[in-house]
């Protein structure tokens, strides 16, 4: 009996150890195991070593088998839409890709803000389709008309349309000699910070310019003043002179006329004095 | 003569169980078998272990749901092209970085958070204007405002190191939160492959490693390093709690999570070994 007891008590410290054993290595096992979810890993592995529109093209057809397995199975995985709508609009099949990203957007709502960000960076045009909310049309023209002239500056082919989105991505679209053919250029970082630093440079100039403009108007408002005062110094000093001049004359009038009247009163008296003279040479006589 | 019977079943004389010191009781019989020990300790490893709650506090208290991969920093460093070999080399270890990249975002999915997959995400990563650095370092509560990403993880590859029969990655795995700026995760860890050789000293590909290597087409030393970063991945992510709308996100919050610091040994059958260090060094 004591035996069976002993017995009992094995099997079950073996039963406990194995249960800890297993339970301990599955979850070695589980996170070890290699997993497989709706991403071809070789083909995008494949396309980020050699870029090529052969590579994206088998990438593509491996997303679409992926992705229509999974829709069958209802396995679908998060970004399986928008990975395969991102393949499809860098291969220029921007209406399918549209909708797929839409799906995404639908299938997980959460993606809405990277979905609208790819749209920007991908498919500015269907953009629409995403956002409820139209965009600032006036906004959006003056920010291409400012990217179509940074880029003219940049650029040696002469740009055909230009447009920026909210991110500050430019896009625009070449002509080339070659072929008539309009291609969406993604600028680079560099030239997005020449970009941003000419524009930087030339809000400077301007605030600069507007500066010195507005500093040469307050000296010619100061030169401008100085010569109204000058002038009418010239004008007060003029006045003076000329009240002097009149001054002058009036007396030199005044004195020739004094004169005159002296004169006048001398030849009075004078003549009065030979009248006299004459009266009392008159009265002689007739005394006499 | 009494006979006492110990709790193995064995007969014994009682002068015989007063010297030997009689094994009365299930504890001292567990000491005495070296398997039962190794059990006891293998259960008190597990009960002493820190829960997920514990260990990821402020992914509990912040419950993300969409985390989005950061483009990876690699440091680690490429040799100068002077030989075919060293070509090899660094194409190699470019291929690496890639599958690392990769297949980052797998676990996180299985744990029901929503993860833009590699080429939305490059798309994405093309917007951005900031570097690596000022993104682990600044204010990045814009991916929140304008792409709804709740958390980025960022991974450093920091080194690769290679012995004859060993190679052995340093990888740091940040995940920071957009609305607080906290890092949620923060683990440095290095893992070590164990190869096997021929005679001549040509690396053997077995079980998925060859798989692996037939499947992506590329050659054997490839095929191993992908393989121990992806396996590296899955064992690191893995332990993140489940995302904030997943069934098991509190269900596993009283799961034993890894210790703060360890190191990883790959075998070459494909079986890890976790060895738990004090401090990451």
């Amino acid at each position: 009996m004591k035996k069976n007891d002993s017995h009992k008590t094995r099997s079950l410290l073996t039963l406990c150890a194995s249960i800890v054993f297993i339970f301990h290595f599955s979850f070695f096992i589980f996170s070890c195991s290699g997993e497989y979810i709706g991403v071809p890993r070789a083909e995008v592995l494949r396309y980020q070593t050699t870029p090529t529109y052969g590579v994206l093209h088998e990438l593509a057809t491996a997303y679409a088998v992926s992705l229509n397995n999974a829709v069958k199975a209802d396995t679908l995985h998060p970004g399986m839409y928008a990975e395969y709508g991102v393949t499809l609009a860098l291969m220029g099949h921007t209406g399918t890709a549209c909708r797929m990203l839409n799906a995404e957007m639908k299938a997980f709502p959460e993606s809405r803000g990277m979905v609208t960000r790819i749209k920007q960076r991908l498919m500015p045009d269907m953009l629409i389709d995403t956002l409820a909310t139209p965009r600032d049309t006036a906004n959006l023209v003056q920010l291409a008309a400012w990217a179509y002239d940074s880029v003219t500056a940049l650029k040696p082919l002469p740009p055909v349309a230009a447009v920026i989105d909210s991110t500050d991505t430019v896009w625009i679209s070449l002509q080339t000699p070659v072929d008539s053919v309009n291609y969406p250029i993604r600028l680079t970082a560099t030239e997005k910070r020449e970009i941003l630093e000419r524009q930087q440079a030339e809000e400077a100039a301007r605030q600069q310019h507007v500066a010195d403009s507005l500093a040469a108007e307050k000296q010619a408002a100061i030169e401008a003043r100085k010569q109204a005062q000058l002038e009418r110094e010239r004008e007060k000093k003029a006045k003076e002179e000329a009240r002097k001049a009149e001054q002058q004359a009036r007396e030199q009038q005044r004195e020739e006329e004094r004169k005159q009247k002296a004169a006048q009163r001398e030849e009075e008296r004078k003549r009065k004095a030979a009248e006299r003279e004459e009266a009392k040479k008159n009265k002689k006589k007739q005394n006499d | 003569m009494t006979r006492n019977r110990d709790i193995m079943g064995v007969q014994r004389s009682a002068k015989e169980c007063k010297t030997n010191v009689p094994a009365k009781g299930i504890v001292p019989a567990l000491l005495r078998t070296p398997w039962y020990s190794l059990v006891l300790l293998l259960i008190l490893a597990s009960c002493s272990s820190q829960k997920k709650l514990d260990a990821y506090s402020d992914i509990y208290s912040e419950r993300p749901n969409v985390i989005y991969v950061a483009p990876l920093n690699d440091l680690s460093l490429r040799r100068a092209l002077r030989t075919t070999e060293d070509s090899l080399y660094n194409i190699s270890l470019n291929v690496a970085a890639k599958h690392l990249y990769l297949t980052a975002a797998d676990p996180l999915i299985h744990h029901g958070y929503y993860l833009p997959g590699p080429l939305a995400s490059a798309q994405i990563a093309a917007t951005e204007w900031r570097t690596g650095k000022q993104l682990r370092n600044d204010d990045i509560s814009d991916y929140y405002t304008s792409l709804g990403i709740d958390a980025v993880l960022f991974i450093t590859l920091q080194s690769w190191q290679c012995t004859y029969n060993t190679w052995t990655v340093e990888v740091e795995y940040v995940l920071r939160s957009t609305h607080s700026g906290n890092e949620l995760f923060h683990v440095s860890v290095k893992a070590m492959k164990l190869l096997t050789t021929d005679f001549k000293g040509n690396l053997l590909p077995l079980g998925e490693d060859a798989d692996f290597a037939r499947r992506y087409g590329c050659d054997v030393e490839t095929a191993q390093r992908c393989r121990l970063v992806e396996t590296l991945n899955q064992y690191v992510l893995k332990d993140l709690p489940s995302g904030a709308h997943a069934r098991q996100h509190n269900t596993e919050r009283y799961i034993p999570s890894h210790p703060e610091y360890f190191n990883l040994k790959i075998h070459p059958d494909g079986s890890v070994q976790m060895l738990q260090t004090e401090l990451y060094e």
